[in-house]
């Protein structure tokens, strides 16, 4: 059966010559910066079992991975994430090593029907995570880390918005109510479904000021202030220092010099994930999706044995590449410089002379199927390349210029000396 | 300056919605002179409409194709999108129920194979299944959805009831009420963040004029 051998499934795209060069060159300039600040890359396999990501805590529903079994009838799932296989990483082959480790990584992940990918199920991620210490600096790091590689891809107009989990469990805390009905609220307020909120607030006994705090909660968003407002309501303990913890790390930004990016949203929450602290979310125009979402999960690793506080963020790749063809930032695109044609005299004369271009940094494509002059001049004209070096003999050599339509004939030595 | 996008439902929920969108000062007469364009432009305050089936209108926002949308709350059940429902506009309310023949009343659990015929498999089933932890199976119809316990081809329906009439004359009774349906602003999530300004603006005059409606309608 053939009937499907032209398509490609669901949810899966080719990426081809101009998108796939931006892609790379995006991909090169993130490990750049990742590598500039100290991470080490590592590479998880994309094949995972799937014990590894089947704990509630892991934040993917097991509808959305794909999965296949080995040999022995173990279910495998194609990674769904790259967060948790590093937090396995870590607490299994780092668990004696010196603290804090800060890893890194780039890779695709796969998943059904995920936003994350803006509804693709093979999509591109690219983060950092620094596990072994829970301080607002470590929080602060990965936060301008992220920042700074929104800027390096090129975006200029975004802004990443950050919460913290524990206001909102400290608040759940208070109401008394039970793990079903706090799960009901979370997902009417992930959805900042307010008519909902309200309604289900009304039907609970919960205490009048905490009532208010918490249906007005989707509108705590913005500056700084929020973090004030919040303040004068009768808070726990918990929420208090979620909210000294957000400030702290505020602060912290305001000297990276980050403050015009960031804003703050109370109102924040993921449903079914690991966060335990901070969490934040990138924002840019064009795309309907975050373009980076991370948090500290200060519980993963336990899962797979030892303990470690742990922070990190997670980039989309190619939301970012969608957000910057959206808001039409240039990109550069693949170039080849000049196309080499020679004449049987010539022809180990354009050998060398095709070294020696490319050893000087041109993109040099040699001829080989046979073209004459005209023909060679055509090609180059319909692929964008910009001359034409034609090889007469071991010595003689003409130049086409395709733009300019001009000629000039040089010696062969010549043209190796420049 | 960018446009703002607002995905409109086709038909009478749009009619109320251009109606309220007006008072804010937005102009929509290109949608009143009844033009067959899909896209209506506001030049003075850059703002677009798209008319789509309401089933569409979720799927626009959620993508971030348009900013916010004025479409059903079953609409918004049904297809389970990813964005922010701020506002209840009232009109257009209803409720979603499960109904039946009257001598199933209260016997619900009783009883073994449910078979559910709506037009809304997605509600019905998260309804059955996580609300009342019950197997059924559902049969998606596309219309005249109360024939169906008639004629034996299930047991209950799941649908959208505004007066009760139609349920009446056939027989049929509410047996448990799953939601209140009206109709709601809706608003990509990352517009929500990028454009929060301008949404807000529409929000809250949309917000204030349903107060004043409400005090109006108390005071007489």
């Amino acid at each position: 059966m053939s009937k499907w051998k032209i398509y490609t499934p669901d949810g899966v795209q080719d990426i081809l010559c101009d998108d796939c060069y931006q892609k790379r060159e995006l991909e090169h300039k993130l490990r750049m910066l990742f590598r500039s600040c100290g991470f080490n890359e590592i590479e998880p396999p994309a094949i995972e079992f799937y014990d590894v990501f089947a704990s509630e805590g892991s934040g993917i529903m097991q509808e959305n991975m794909f999965k296949f079994f080995d040999q022995q009838g173990r279910i495998l799932v194609l990674r769904p994430d790259i967060t948790v296989p590093v937090a396995r990483i870590t607490a299994t082959k780092f668990k004696d090593a010196v603290w804090p480790l800060r890893f890194s990584y780039i890779g695709n992940v796969y998943r059904y029907n995920d936003y994350g990918g803006g509804k693709q199920n093979e999509f591109t991620q690219a983060g950092v995570e620094i596990l072994g210490v829970n301080t607002p600096e470590s929080d602060a790091e990965v936060i301008s880390i992220a920042i700074q590689a929104l800027k390096t891809s090129g975006l200029e107009n975004f802004q990443i918005d950050i919460g913290q989990v524990d206001f909102f469990n400290g608040l759940m805390e208070e109401t008394g109510l039970s793990e079903e009905e706090i799960s009901q609220i979370r997902l009417l307020m992930n959805r900042k479904d307010n008519v909902g909120l309200g309604g289900f607030l009304k039907r609970t006994a919960i205490r009048d000021d905490l009532k208010q705090l918490i249906s007005d909660l989707p509108r705590f968003f913005g500056s700084s202030d929020v973090i004030e407002k919040a303040r004068s309501y009768k808070l726990n303990e918990k929420s208090r220092a979620a909210l000294d913890n957000i400030s702290r790390i505020l602060e912290i930004l305001d000297d990276y010099g980050h403050s015009q990016y960031i804003s703050v949203d109370l109102g924040m929450l993921r449903d079914l994930t690991y966060d335990t602290g901070v969490i934040f979310r990138g924002f840019t125009y064009g795309v309907g999706f975050p373009i980076l979402t991370g948090s500290r999960y200060d519980k993963l690793a336990g899962e797979f044995g030892k303990e470690c506080p742990a922070t990190g963020f997670t980039l989309g790749v190619n939301m970012v590449m969608m957000a910057l063809q959206r808001q039409k930032i240039q990109a550069e695109k693949p170039a080849t410089d000049t196309f080499v044609r020679y004449e049987r005299e010539g022809r180990a004369a354009a050998f060398e002379l095709c070294s020696v271009l490319r050893k000087q940094g041109l993109n040099v494509e040699l001829d080989v199927s046979n073209m004459n002059v005209q023909e060679a001049a055509r090609y180059a004209a319909e692929k964008n390349i910009g001359g034409v070096i034609s090889i007469l003999d071991e010595d003689n050599v003409e130049i086409h210029y395709i733009q300019s339509g001009e000629t000039t004939r040089v010696k062969i030595s010549e043209l190796l000396k420049r | 300056m960018r446009y703002l996008s607002i995905a409109l439902s086709k038909g009478r929920l749009a009619d109320a919605a251009v109606e309220m969108l007006e008072k804010l000062g937005i102009d929509c007469s290109e949608y009143k002179a009844g033009s067959r364009k899909l896209i209506f432009t506001d030049e003075s305050n850059k703002i677009r409409f798209f008319l789509v089936k309401p089933a569409d209108v979720p799927t626009y926002v959620e993508y971030g194709a348009a900013d916010m949308g004025i479409v059903g709350k079953d609409t918004l059940l049904e297809e389970g999108r990813n964005l922010y429902e701020v506002l209840d506009l009232g009109f257009a309310a209803c409720r979603m129920v499960v109904a039946g023949p009257a001598e199933l009343a209260g016997k619900l659990d009783s009883l073994n194979n449910k078979r559910v015929a709506t037009k809304y498999p997605r509600i019905a089933r998260e309804y059955f299944e996580h609300k009342r932890r019950e197997s059924i199976e559902v049969i998606k119809l596309n219309g005249s959805v109360e024939l169906a316990p008639l004629v034996g081809l299930s047991e209950v329906i799941v649908d959208l009831v505004e007066s009760g009439r139609t349920l009446k004359e056939n027989g049929l009774v509410v047996l448990d009420t799953i939601a209140d349906i009206s109709a709601r602003l809706v608003v990509n999530r990352v517009s929500a963040k990028m454009e929060s300004e301008r949404i807000n603006r529409i929000a809250d005059g949309l917000r204030k004029q349903l107060e004043d409606k409400r005090s109006g309608d108390t005071s007489r």
